[in-house]
């Protein structure tokens, strides 16, 4: 699939010495696409699984939650936890993209639901 | 009042997967013909020239520390001289470029129009083709509950009150789908799709204006800042890089 896990996250200069910081905006950008793709892709999946397991109300956006934490977690990973290598602050990994994908969950949690138990 | 309703299994084979597959195919139609579409506008010569000036005074405040004093010092003259300087445009001139450019180039216009159009006609005709087949019956169940208020917006062409809010009708499942896909087609259709409505309003919005506000925002940018040379520190800093490699 296209853009699945795209595992380029390109290195951009950063000084810690004197606190300027320097970076590069295109391999910058390029970082924030990877988030949003991971990240939508995740909650698409994440839809699906909730809606077949039967989640409903609550329970659906707590998982929604985990989802998304989770991929926190693995995108945080990917870049070895020095965040500040690649992204400017660690807010882009954590809650950049969040309600971006509640939609595309909440879209695919309702497919799958109605396919799976209402069938 | 949680009663669960039974509802016909032709309800999912009828309704909602072929919606959402006439909504994928649609959006995918859309990029393609807007791709064809799209009139190979041979670009002003002078807004591409403003547009590399601004990009070239952009860089200099971001990397100002890196070069010394005075090397700054020039180019920051030959930018924001009073004179001749690149980024100063005199008044008369600023105000009624961009306007005038924007409506009387009819090139850009029809390409406003196009891509209105282009938005517009399919999900409107979505709309009236789902109104029109696929009114007056339950078509899913979202699985969260909500108030009441969302009732009369959500159960359109269901006429029962008594019904669990959490059965929509289909006009409701067009909707969630025409947010939900949009996701979908970033992923499929690469970064580039013309599936996203509030992207492209505020593209067209920052068009015309760019010119002369940008650059009197960039003459002042360079105007402020305070030049601090780096490059000093830079023999400590990489001793230390050296030292960590080392050790």
């Amino acid at each position: 699939m296209a853009g699945h896990d795209d595992s380029s996250v390109s290195e951009k200069k950063s000084n810690d010495i004197s606190d300027l910081p320097t970076f590069n905006v295109e391999n910058m950008q390029s970082n924030m696409k990877v988030i949003y793709y991971s990240r939508t892709f995740m909650s698409i999946i994440g839809g699906v699984i909730a809606g077949v397991l039967g989640f409903t109300s609550l329970m659906g956006f707590i998982f929604y939650f985990l989802v998304m934490a989770i991929t926190s977690v693995g995108l945080a990973a990917k870049a070895g936890f020095s965040v500040h290598s690649y992204f400017d602050s660690w807010n882009r990994i954590i809650l950049d993209g969040f309600l971006g994908g509640l939609m595309s969950f909440v879209l695919f949690w309702t497919f799958a639901y109605d396919m799976v138990h209402i069938f | 009042m949680a009663e669960d309703l039974v509802l016909d299994t032709a309800i999912r084979d009828w309704v909602l997967i072929p919606l959402s597959v006439v909504m994928v195919l649609i959006g995918v139609l859309r990029y393609f013909v807007s791709k064809l579409m799209r009139s190979s506008q041979t670009p002003d010569l002078k807004i591409v020239k403003e547009g590399q000036v601004i990009v070239r005074a952009r860089n200099l405040r971001a990397a100002a520390n890196f070069i010394p004093l005075k090397a700054f010092r020039a180019r920051k003259a030959y930018f924001t001289n009073e004179e001749n300087g690149l980024l100063h445009v005199p008044k008369g001139q600023a105000a009624s470029n961009p306007q005038a450019q924007m409506f009387s180039d009819p090139n850009m216009a029809m390409d406003m129009m196009k891509k209105n159009l282009s938005m517009i006609i399919p999900q409107t005709l979505t709309f009236a083709w789902v109104n029109f087949f696929f009114s007056g019956f339950v078509a899913a169940k979202i699985p969260f509950p909500l108030t009441q208020r969302f009732r009369s917006m959500l159960q359109n062409g269901i006429d029962l009150s008594t019904v669990d809010v959490s059965y929509v009708s289909s006009r409701s499942w067009y909707f969630l789908n025409l947010f939900g896909l949009r996701g979908l087609f970033s992923l499929i259709l690469g970064e580039e799709n013309a599936t996203d409505d509030t992207q492209r309003m505020m593209q067209m919005s920052g068009f015309g204006f760019d010119p002369s506000k940008s650059l009197g925002a960039e003459k002042d940018g360079l105007d402020i800042i305070q030049h601090d040379w780096a490059m000093p520190k830079f023999e400590q800093r990489a001793e230390a890089v050296l030292r960590k490699l080392v050790s």
